[in-house]
């Protein structure tokens, strides 16, 4: 182990730059940029690198030219002060980033919408037609005897799934890791990682990822013993869709891992409605757990604040005073096309590669100077980021581990909540 | 230095042994002090001649903060759309009825005169989030306990018959590590249990991977938390919630105790006979003669009220049981980290439904037949019996006993016929309701500054005006101080503040660190230095929030 007082890598450090939230990074702070040097994946490898390095002297800019944090708050917060319904974007934030976001949408009367909620409402609208049954990393890694994997590899979204939660040395209960059976639904998916350490290939149903909502219903179907047509759905001899009931049953502690964004949007609902059907027929006589993979960009992170502070999910509008849910509504991409929202707030710290929306609405951007920019926004406020650059806590995919983020490295740029509660607070002083 | 004057109230403090005598209360600093020597300038006086004086109120067992919660705002969208709390220049929008938003429950809590809440259910592994939605619940203190008893570390040492010290260690260690106040546990054992598809759990069935009772399970956690010296006893939620005929299993649980101290949560929910043509009965009297015997039992009473609510558990056995009967029908089950698990269903208790009916009356049984106002306490296990914000309706059938048989007579008829509580004459006075929400869990808590009015205590003050409707007088004070300052004004806020979080720190061994740690690198998906909170940290999850810690003094 390292002696942290003399060295200059740090260990067990977590890493917000996915959902899945790994703490066992080290990470070495001593060159120009953090370098990833144990653990760790290339993602993390990269934006470690590339987030640590961005410039520390970058200025606030109005227009593009450079000006004073304060004059850039201040101008933030007139342009909020002028607009009827501003919208909130972006918002890769950890928890103190969120905390700060909430109180500014709610004073500025606004609605946040998460970069990712496109797929993240429609999640959290299954929940609320119907629930789930669902596990934690911790009970995949030592419980899991089969893995079904619906439209996603995983690792896409998470690198490290299957070194962190599947081919581990070892489970708390006599089960080797190696002995579990991986199963993928759906083609066009990167599989090599579902090869088990002893070279046991998974198995693939291939078939067009927008057929998904007929795989998902051959299989409960099967399950609930009613008929299926044809000798073999999409494809695939009806046999082998057979066999793969008969394992779910016989299973101990199946999990079905999706991915919200893995699916067609519009066929999310119906995908993760499938799901749950299954995952709770097969509970009958068995135990079987939902993993939903999400908590990218911090989307967990600000979706499970913005909750627990106001009740609601996102896209809810703060406009009138009190809060009003609308999802479909709400969306700000929706609201900035038809011209409802008349100004917009693009504010991440975790996050630089998505840009904001050309809207032709006054646009304000706190953000890593990195910010990918398709045009210089009115007001440009630079941020650090957290878990690099200042303390911090992250939602991670299952939403109930929160790890706490470490400042690596110093700077003189401010953090997301310092810039948000100050506009906030200058705010108030424009509509007083 | 401010130095504030309550003058002339009518001051009710059980916990000083005073009931409706006209006093002087002095604060200085956020405390109460004695009257001070002549010359002090008095910076603000109050004239509350003929109102009464109670300390701040203190709801001992409320799911405020963590994962399930959080479940279940996300899960109904319908349960906050007719329940706006709008923004204002001092408070912020928020909403929800049974499962609201954090800032609305501690804003509610507050103008309901209660300065601190105790979320029970705080999941080890979960204890970041708690405290982190705690402390986004302005205007009261708070403090959880933390869920032991289905967590894998703790059952592979029973497995492996380690000795009651490596367990004590490990307890407080947890405590620590979550910067929580007690130690629940929740269906002992069961947790696990369901988890390798076993669907119950009898007092002494083994877990089927670990051969570990639920018995055993209550017997090492109950002498760890007396032997460490935390002054809140196992706070646990016994085997078989709901189950008619459990009443068995239920005075079982007080025997694991061995005669240590252990308080019964929700208690109503654990008190169910098989008698009569629906073989649901009421075992009330049974469960309220064992508590009045066994002066080591406490218990909390989880009153249902009719409505629509939301039940937010830990025990996901029973909950995924239950999910069937939930309206609207919809669930959250979660298996959690080798740690615990939760189960979130929502819930309509119906006046007119034999068993809802029944449910009701043998809470209020259990509240009238308990003797002692110092061992029972008042909770709907909100949202789980109901929100909190029925605790006033709760205090007036409590109070007032026409009242009461009144509601009774528009009962399920089947249901009334079945319960003695229109023979009940019983009525709560005000010092009754002062001991049960101020002085008595303060004491079960620990809380030397807090559930009393003696000069030392924090000014959590609460001013009533007299009404001869009990549910009217305590929905809305007419003042409220938090650590000396006014915050709520005849049922309104008035300053928003930010209360402080309690937490025990008992001694303990750091050499059980070299069992916990490489159990972290084995098998769990974090390492043990992100899973402890450190005080520094707590107090930057809970966004600022003043940490006091409670030190114990080992027993045994
Ligand atoms: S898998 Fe995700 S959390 Fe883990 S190191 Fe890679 S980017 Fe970071
Ligand atoms: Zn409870």
């Amino acid at each position: 182990m390292t002696n942290e007082a003399t060295s200059t890598v740090m260990t067990e450090v977590a890493c917000p730059m996915c959902g899945h939230a790994c703490d066992d990074l080290s990470v070495d702070t001593a060159g120009a940029s953090l370098a990833v040097v144990a653990k760790g994946c290339e993602r993390a490898r990269s934006s470690f690198a590339r987030l640590s390095t961005v410039g520390d002297s970058a200025l606030p800019r109005i227009d593009g030219k450079p000006v004073s944090l304060d004059a850039a708050c201040a101008e933030a917060a007139r342009v909020l002060g002028a607009a009827t319904l501003p919208v909130f974007g972006g918002m890769a934030l950890d928890v103190g980033g969120a905390r700060a976001a909430m109180e500014l949408a709610d004073q500025a009367g606004g609605v946040i919408d998460h970069m990712n909620n496109e797929f993240g409402w429609r999640a959290s609208r299954v929940v609320q037609d119907g629930g789930g049954i669902n596990t934690t990393l911790a009970e995949v890694r030592n419980r899991a005897d089969l893995i079904l994997l619906v439209g996603t590899d995983a690792v896409s979204a998470q690198p490290r799934f299957f070194e962190r939660c599947v081919w581990v040395g070892e489970t708390m209960f006599d089960l080797a890791p190696a002995s579990r059976r991986i199963v993928y639904l759906g083609g066009g998916l990167d599989t090599a990682p579902g090869v088990s350490p002893d070279g046991r290939q998974p198995d693939v149903f291939e078939f067009d990822l927008m057929r998904m909502p007929e795989a998902l219903s051959v299989l409960n179907a099967l399950m609930a013993k009613q008929p299926v047509t044809g000798e073999a759905p999409l494809g695939i001899a009806l046999a082998r869709w057979q066999e793969l009931v008969d394992a779910l049953f016989a299973a101990k502690y199946s999990v079905v891992v999706w991915a919200g964004p893995a699916f067609d949007a519009a066929q999310l609902d119906l995908n993760v409605g499938a799901v749950v059907s299954l995952v709770r027929k097969l509970n009958v006589t068995t135990r079987c757990n939902s993993l939903p993979l999400a908590g990218n960009d911090g989307d967990l992170s600000m979706g499970a604040v913005h909750t627990w502070q106001t009740g609601y999910p996102m896209r809810t509008s703060y406009a009138s005073g009190a809060p009003k849910f609308d999802p479909v509504h709400n969306g700000i991409t929706r609201l900035l096309q038809t011209g409802e929202a008349d100004a917009l707030v693009w504010l991440n710290s975790l996050a630089d590669h998505v840009a904001p929306p050309a809207c032709g609405v006054p646009t304000v951007v706190i953000a890593p100077p990195s910010q990918k920019l398709d045009g210089e926004p009115h007001v440009f406020i630079p941020v650090a980021t957290p878990g690099i650059h200042h303390s911090g806590h992250f939602v991670r995919t299952d939403k109930v581990v929160t790890l706490p983020l470490r400042a690596l490295r110093a700077t003189s740029l401010p953090a997301a909540e310092t810039v948000a509660m100050s506009i906030a607070a200058k705010l108030r002083e424009v509509r007083t | 230095m401010s130095l504030i004057k309550l003058s002339g109230g009518r001051v009710i403090d059980p916990a000083n042994g005073v009931n409706d005598q006209v006093r002087d209360i002095w604060v200085r600093d956020g405390y109460i002090v004695a009257a001070p020597d002549g010359n002090e300038k008095v910076t603000a006086e109050y004239n509350i001649s003929g109102r009464i004086v109670m300390s701040g109120a203190i709801d001992m067992h409320t799911h405020i903060g963590g994962g399930k919660v959080n479940i279940a705002r996300e899960m109904l969208p319908e349960d906050h759309r007719g329940d706006t709390v709008e923004r204002t220049e001092l408070t912020r929008s928020s909403c929800g009825h049974a499962a609201p938003g954090t800032l609305a429950a501690g804003y509610r809590y507050a103008e309901m005169g209660y300065t601190a809440c105790f979320e029970p259910a705080v999941l080890p592994i979960n204890a970041r989030q708690a405290h982190m939605e705690m402390g986004d619940t302005p205007m009261v203190d708070t403090g959880g306990y933390v869920m032991l008893g289905s967590d894998d570390f703790l059952l592979r040492m029973l497995a492996a018959n380690e000795d009651q010290q490596a367990i004590n260690d490990y307890v407080a260690w947890t405590l620590n590590a979550t910067q929580t106040v007690g130690v629940k546990v929740v269906n002992p054992g069961a947790i696990s249990a369901f988890k390798f598809n076993q669907r119950k759990l009898d007092l002494d069935e083994e877990n089927a991977y670990y051969g570990v009772t639920p018995r055993r399970i209550l017997q090492v956690l109950s002498r760890a938390v007396h032997e460490l010296g935390v002054p809140k006893p196992l706070h646990v939620h016994a085997s078989n919630l709901g189950v008619p005929g459990n009443v068995g299993t239920t005075l079982g649980t007080m025997d694991a105790a061995e005669g240590l101290p252990i308080h019964l949560t929700h208690i109503q929910f654990h008190s169910y006979g098989t008698e009569g043509d629906r073989k649901f009965s009421s075992e009330a009297a049974r469960i309220a003669e064992a508590i009045n015997r066994q002066k080591n039992v406490t218990a909390d009473v989880g009153q249902i009220l009719f409505g629509q609510t939301v039940t937010a558990s830990g025990d996901n056995m029973v909950q995924y049981r239950n999910a069937d009967h939930g309206s609207p029908k919809k669930s959250v089950i979660m298996d959690i980290e080798c740690d615990a698990g939760c189960g979130v269903v929502p819930f309509k208790y119906k006046d007119q439904n034999f068993v809802n009916a029944l449910q009701w009356a043998i809470g209020l049984e259990i509240f009238l037949m308990v003797d002692d106002p110092w061992r029972v306490f008042l909770t709907t296990d909100h949202p789980n019996g109901a929100p909190f914000t029925t605790y006033p309706h709760l205090i007036k059938l409590l109070m007032d006993r026409s009242y009461r048989n009144a509601m009774l007579d528009t009962i399920n008829p089947e249901a009334r016929a079945m319960s003695n509580l229109g023979s009940l004459d019983r009525e709560y006075s005000l010092y009754e309701i002062a001991t049960m929400t101020r002085a008595a869990p303060a004491k079960l808590i620990g809380l030397a500054d807090r559930g009393h009015l003696a000069p030392g205590a924090a000014a959590d003050i609460v001013v009533y005006r007299e009404n001869a409707d009990p549910e009217r007088m305590f929905e809305k004070p007419e003042l409220v101080f938090k650590d000396g300052e006014l915050v709520v004004r005849d049922g309104r806020i008035v300053k928003v503040v930010r209360g402080n979080i309690h937490a025990v720190k008992p001694e303990f061994d750091i050499g059980i660190e070299k069992k916990i740690q490489p159990y972290f690198e084995r098998y769990h998906s974090v390492r043990m230095s992100n899973f402890k909170i450190s005080n520094d940290e707590l107090c930057e999850c809970g966004g600022g929030t003043k940490l006091i810690p409670h030190a114990c003094k080992k027993r045994g």
